[in-house]
Formats: structure tokens, C-alpha cells, sequence
């Protein structure tokens, strides 16, 4: 049996378990650059009128009006809140699949004897008083039934936020519960073509579909939904994650930039961000891509956008070499007289660092020093992100960043912004 | 620039290991005997999954020997019992309490137990 564990309006219910004056009222979080919503608890989602994705300021007065509090994302703590939960859900089972920041996968093989309702409710106990963190589970025997558990573990109130789908009853009743394009794995298009075909519920589609008509309509990848809605587990787990093939990065700016000073300080900032991900991962690249455009929705300015791809003489994981390269490559791209909106940077040909060759024709660069990068990662993971940076990323952050006016502090990573409690005097 | 107030750079872990004498290739007497440094980390948090580093602010909790800039160690998987100090929440604000048995904790919500409090004497 495998169990589907995900925490209940992720990102919003972070922000709550330290601002316990928001319990049980409508809460937001919004996008990167503030411009949209991407979590709300069901507080907020109650009051119906808050479409998810929909930028911000279109809606800003219905929810000054509902008193929501508006949270920008501070994915340093939704990060290590999420770790927490990893860590608990492996003291139930040796293998647990990270499936996303808020969802994981736990394979239950040998737990058949017991009660799986009992151990699901142990589970979002143990969560919950740990990190104060509300989840869901969902146990089946298949990935795709358990994420279907899961959702129903959600939506009926009567399951207390634990489904189990154990018996072909209750499997069955499961399925025709359940709309086909709710169902994990299931697109858009593929929702449309199978109510075409008059399959409008899971179990119209695992019973009342031959399994060649899912092979020819809606390849394996199909079929494997078809086998594992009929309890048949044909999705593996995968522990550990695969070191990442090409890593970037790109934001908008706070507002349209000109000046190619600023937009290089953005660069080089990003590509900052990205050989840390590299190092953390012992990797180095081979390529470093920059490319930078305007706004494509604006209908006044002129358009521009343009890319540029570095290969790097001998692959790299230096902030300096990077930063280096990145430049030379925006300089090409660069021109005058439009105003950006975004720069970004890629890496790919991401290789193991014990694998870098040497160059023949080329001098091992001086700066090479990995103790120097070492010292580098310390003092920034201690005093926050750029505390020691290359001086290209300069100082004017603020200028070009995007807007975190409503950021919550790193309760749990900084020792400067601990929560803090003050009594009645 | 910001001042940083607290903290220092930890040096690198590999620290000189009592084994053998660089200079005469002596095994020096200490070899055997060996162990880690103690790391407060590993005293002070039982579960590092529940535990939460939380500052006080004000002079509310005196009489628990709470002060001002202490920092609590709150442990959220640790048993409220007898006279432990607890971190409760009561009409959604944060208070400190002294449990005692025969309270009915249906007047608060239990955050965290206190298992530590941290206090900068200089």
C-alpha cells in the first residue's frame, strides 16, 4: 500500500502556525514578484471571489474589504517547514518520495496487517503537532489511487482528512465518485477527448474501456493510469532525485529597466543564485546561456528579445568564472533603447565535478580555488544570500528586485528573525 | 550596510586530530581516547523536527525567570506536564504559562513546551 501525504494550503498554512492572531481567517500568498496569488487558505477561499493565478491588483479591494492578510512567498521557510515534514513522514517509512514541496509519496509494503485508517490518522497527528502543519492522506494500493484518496480525504469532511482505499468496494465506489479530469495524470486535452468518447468518471474509464482503446488513444502513459486505477501499481518510486540537467533562472524586474549597469547586476546576481544550486549539488556546467526581452503584453513599447550561449572553456561551478562569462554574453545581446523586463540565465552540460577535464589550450584559470567558493557558500548561508558576492551584482538590489514588501521573517533559518513574543507588558 | 550583531563564521570541522606528531611521528598518548567536541546542537534539541528558537519581548513573564531577549527553546513534541513552562495560545495571541494539573486545558491551545531558555548574561 502506498500513502499520499499533502499539507493543506501549503504555503498559507506556514505563514499561520506562527501568527497564531490569523488562525481560522482568510490568508493569501502571492507570486514571486507579488503579482498574483498562487496559495490561499480555505478561509480565503470561501469567499468564493478569489480566482487563483489572477494578478493581484485586479482584485486588491476585495480583499482589503474581506480583511485578508496578504503574505509575499518566503520560500526560505516553506523550505525548511517542508523538510520538517519529509523528516517525520521517514519515521514511518524507509522510503518516502519527495513528490513535490508539499506532497510525498510513502510506500507501506508490510503494514497490510494493521489498520492503515488508524495509521494514516497517526501520521497527520504526529505532522500536526510537530510542525503544526495540517495534511491529508490518501491510502491504495497505486500512486494514482492513493493521490485519488487523498483528494477525497480532502473534500469529505466526514473521512477527518484520512482515505483509505482498500477493498474493491471501496475502490470502486471511489471511481465513480470521481470526475475523469480530476483524476492525477489526466490533461486538459485528454479530459476533452475521453468525454467525447462519453467517459465522464474514473470508473467509466478503468471498467468500461477496453485497455486497447487506451493504448491507441492515450499511449502507455495512459494505460499506466488505466492499470493503476484497477489497483495495479505500474509507477515506481523514485528516491533519489536526479541531479538537475539544466538549471535556471529569470525574474521580472520591479519595473522596466534601460540601463545595461542595472540589468547586469540582475545577471550577475542570478547567476550567483545558480552556481550555489551547482555546488550544493557537487556539479559543474558547460554552457551558460543569458537572454534578456521586453514586455511582450505592452503594446507601446518596442519589442526586443535575444539569447546568447557561452561554452565554457573547461566546465565550471565559480561564481566569478560565471559571472564573467555571463556578462560577456549579455554585452552582445544588449541594446539600447528598449525597456527590459527580464533577464535570465540557463546552465546546461551539467557534469559531475570529479568529471571536468582539463582544457590542452588552455591555462587552468587562477580563481579556480574551490576553498575560496567553500568560504563563499559558509559565510552567505550564515548571513543570508549575497551577504559576499561578486562586486558585478553591485548594491542596487533594491532598484531592480522585485517588490517583497509583505515577506513574513525566516523564523526558522535566521537567528535575527526569531518569532517574537510579548506578553500583555 | 546593515551591522551583523550576532554570530560567528563556524571554523571548517577538520580540526587537528591527536593522532600522530607531524614534527617526530610520536602517536601522542591521546589517541585512544578521542571524541567529539560537544556541540549544543545535539544536547539541547531533542527533536529537532519540533523544536522552534522563539524571542521574548517585555518583561510579561518575569515571575517564570522570562526576561526580555531571551530566547525560548520550545519543543512542540514534548509532554505538558506538572510545572513545565508552556507556550499556549489563548484568543489568538502567544502567552506563557506555568502548567499545573488541575487546570483545564480547554482554556488554551498548547503551541510548544519549554524545554530551554537561553539567556545573554554579558
Amino acid at each position: 500500500m502506498i500513502a499520499m501525504v499533502d499539507c493543506n494550503s501549503f504555503y498559507a498554512s506556514c505563514e499561520q502556525v506562527f501568527r497564531p492572531d490569523l488562525w481560522g481567517k482568510p490568508v493569501v500568498v502571492l507570486s514571486n514578484n507579488d503579482g498574483c496569488i498562487i496559495a490561499a487558505n480555505k478561509e480565503a477561499k470561501s469567499l468564493a471571489h478569489i480566482p487563483m493565478f489572477e494578478p493581484v491588483f485586479k482584485i486588491k479591494e476585495t480583499l482589503l474589504k474581506n480583511n485578508v492578510t496578504l503574505f509575499s512567498s518566503n520560500y526560505t521557510l516553506y523550505g525548511e517547514m517542508s523538510q520538517r515534514v519529509m523528516n517525520i513522514l521517514k519515521t514511518f517509512s524507509p522510503l518516502v518520495e519527495v513528490y513535490s514541496i508539499d506532497e510525498s509519496f510513502v510506500e507501506l509494503s508490510g503494514l497490510e496487517h494493521i489498520n492503515l485508517n488508524d495509521y494514516g490518522k497517526e501520521i497527520k497527528d504526529k505532522i500536526f503537532r510537530y510542525t503544526g502543519l495540517p495534511v491529508g492522506v490518501g491510502i491504495a494500493p497505486t500512486k494514482v489511487l492513493a493521490k485519488l484518496a487523498n483528494r477525497i480525504a480532502k473534500k469529505e469532511a466526514e473521512y477527518g482528512h484520512v482515505c483509505v482505499i482498500e477493498t474493491d468496494e471501496t475502490r470502486i465506489k471511489a471511481l465513480k465518485n470521481a470526475k475523469i479530469e480530476d483524476i492525477w495524470g489526466i490533461g486538459k486535452q485528454q479530459a476533452k477527448l475521453l468525454k467525447e468518447n462519453k467517459i465522464y468518471t474514473a470508473y467509466d474509464f478503468t471498467e468500461k474501456t477496453p485497455v486497447s482503446w487506451v493504448r491507441k488513444e492515450m499511449t502507455v502513459v495512459g494505460e499506466r493510469l488505466w492499470r493503476e486505477l484497477r489497483g495495479e501499481s505500474c509507477i515506481e518510486f523514485t528516491t533519489i532525485p536526479e541531479p538537475k540537467k539544466g538549471i535556471g533562472t529569470a525574474k521580472s524586474f520591479g519595473k522596466r529597466l534601460e540601463d545595461l549597469d542595472m540589468i547586469e547586476e540582475a545577471c550577475a546576481y542570478y547567476v550567483s543564485e545558480v552556481s550555489e544550486v551547482l555546488r550544493a549539488q557537487k556539479s559543474c556546467a558547460s554552457y551558460i546561456q543569458v537572454f534578456v526581452h521586453t514586455n511582450y503584453h505592452s503594446k507601446f513599447d518596442r519589442q526586443y528579445s535575444q539569447s546568447s550561449t557561452v561554452t565554457l572553456a573547461i566546465p565550471t561551478n565559480n561564481t566569478f568564472i560565471l559571472v564573467t562569462e555571463a556578462k560577456k554574453a549579455l554585452h552582445r545581446i544588449y541594446k539600447k533603447g528598449y525597456r527590459y523586463k527580464k533577464v535570465g540565465v540557463n546552465l546546461s552540460g551539467i557534469i559531475p565535478q570529479e568529471y571536468v577535464q582539463g582544457n590542452l589550450f588552455e591555462e587552468p584559470p587562477k580563481i579556480l580555488n574551490p576553498a575560496l567558493m567553500k568560504i563563499f557558500d559558509t559565510i552567505n548561508n550564515k548571513y543570508g544570500k549575497s551577504t559576499l558576492a561578486s562586486a558585478t551584482t553591485g548594491t542596487r538590489k533594491e532598484k531592480w528586485e522585485l517588490i517583497k514588501k509583505q515577506r513574513s521573517p525566516r523564523y526558522t533559518t535566521q537567528w535575527q528573525e526569531l518569532l517574537k513574543i510579548s506578553g500583555p507588558y | 550596510m546593515e551591522k551583523l550583531v550576532s554570530g560567528k563564521i563556524k571554523k571548517s570541522k577538520d580540526r587537528h586530530a591527536p593522532e600522530v606528531s607531524l614534527q617526530t611521528g610520536f602517536p601522542s598518548a591521546a589517541t585512544h581516547y578521542h571524541e567529539a567536541s560537544i556541540d549544543l546542537h545535539n544536547e539541547l534539541i531533542y527533536n529537532q523536527d519540533a523544536t522552534f528558537f522563539i524571542r521574548v519581548e517585555g518583561n510579561s513573564w518575569n515571575k517564570f525567570n522570562v526576561r526580555h531577549n531571551d530566547v525560548l527553546i520550545i519543543d512542540r513534541s514534548a509532554k505538558l506536564k506538572q510545572n513545565r513552562l508552556a507556550l499556549v495560545v489563548q484568543d489568538g495571541e502567544f502567552d506563557v504559562i506555568r502548567f499545573s494539573e488541575n487546570q483545564a486545558k480547554s482554556e488554551f491551545l498548547l503551541w510548544g513546551v519549554v524545554t530551554y531558555i537561553i539567556k545573554d548574561v554579558l
